[in-house]
């Protein structure tokens, strides 16, 4: 029985560990900071809950208790992570990062100017 | 076995906390650093979930939701002030 | 919505006196029968029956795990293919919700989608500006968008 929970275990943790490295391996390859963002903000976040679940399992399991602010960890990291990538991906379009050359539309870019055009008329 | 299993992820994780670390200090923008620290809050909260399950204590696990609140504040804290030039605005009506 | 919740807890506490006994198993089932109560007379109401909106809730909830998952898999795709052939671009995208958390949940939701991340929102809140990592298949996603997600919102806030 032993056993089975840890295959269980391991497994959550050994996907979680899969998941950050290949977000590193994204943050280091993809060409802008929007790219860039697209891996930071979705694979480190799953990444870090199942490494997380799979310590609540292993204190489920082996040490028969319970944690609940591992439950509240992962509720929070799952709530707040696409907050960080929007606040991110918009500080850096706001401080006038420039999009990766071989981007092929803006559509946010002409609509500020239209924008500015209409306030000044 | 599950103790190396566990050693190996340990190891792998570290290797991945290199490379944010390789971007924090390259990247050729601010947000690029920005974005780079933020995982590596995220990915400070997994190391020390393993850390916890090979020592095999539970002392740790209050420190996970704390890193979690610290990383996703500091996001934030940088991205305002990026975007505004200052952290706390002051309201200069008042 | 919260009257009926409380209402409910109303109906709860009156099994208790009338069982005379105060343990959290009378409790629930007295939360059980106040709940059948509530459901035989729900035409009475001037909203609906409130486990509807719960169970639009856990919906809305199921859908942001099963997307999670899915944009790390389209995240592990883009990473570890060997050329880089992706064309980004941010494209707007017009909503039809209106209310300020609506919006926020549905940008939480279309930031966990497989290759789309929120930029902007626009100051007359009608338009997402929305950062695509492959702009040419992006007809599914944008569909996806339209058809459930901002449905399941609207459900859960109707």
């Amino acid at each position: 029985m032993t056993a089975i929970y840890e295959i269980i275990v391991m497994l959550f943790i050994l996907s979680g560990t899969f998941l950050t490295l290949a977000a590193t391996f994204g943050v280091i390859r993809l060409p802008d900071i929007y790219t860039r963002n697209h891996a930071a903000s979705k694979a480190t976040t799953l990444g870090a809950m199942l490494i997380l679940l799979g310590a609540m399992f292993y204190f489920l399991f082996f040490e028969d208790h319970f944690n609940s602010r591992l439950v509240l960890a992962i509720l929070f990291i799952f709530m707040t992570a696409p907050v960080s990538g929007h606040l991110i991906g918009r500080a850096a379009y706001n401080s006038g990062v420039k999009l990766w050359n071989k981007s092929v539309a803006d559509e946010l870019a002409r609509d500020r100017k239209k924008m500015k055009q209409g306030k000044s008329i | 076995m599950f103790e190396i299993l566990l050693y190996i992820a340990l190891f792998l994780i570290t290797v991945a906390m290199f490379g944010l670390i390789y971007r924090v200090i390259k990247g050729p923008t601010t947000p690029d650093r920005v974005v780079a620290l933020d995982a590596l809050g995220i990915t400070l909260v997994a190391v020390i979930a393993i850390l916890s399950i090979i020592l095999r204590t539970n002392a740790f696990l209050d420190i996970i939701l704390l890193i979690g609140i610290l990383a996703f504040i500091g996001t934030v804290a940088f991205s305002k002030y990026l975007e505004k030039g200052e952290v706390i605005e002051n309201d200069s009506n008042l | 919505m919260a009257f009926q919740i409380l209402l409910n807890f109303v109906l709860a506490f009156v099994w208790m006196f009338l069982k005379t006994s105060y343990t959290p198993a009378t409790f629930i089932v007295g939360y059980f029968f106040g709940l059948l109560i509530l459901f035989f007379f729900r035409g009475f109401f001037q909203t609906r029956f409130y486990l509807k909106r719960v169970y639009a809730i856990i919906r809305l909830v199921l859908i942001f795990i099963r997307e999670l998952i899915l944009s790390n898999l389209a995240v592990l795709r883009l990473v570890l293919k060997p050329k880089l052939d992706i064309r980004p671009g941010i494209f707007a995208l017009p909503i039809e919700l209106e209310r300020d958390w609506e919006i926020l949940l549905l940008s939480n939701l279309i930031t966990l989608t497989p290759g789309t991340l929120v930029v902007d929102v626009s100051p007359d809140n009608k338009t997402l500006y929305v950062h695509a990592v492959d702009i040419d298949d992006l007809n599914d996603a944008v569909s996806s968008i339209k058809n459930s997600f901002e449905k399941a919102i609207m459900e859960v806030s109707r």
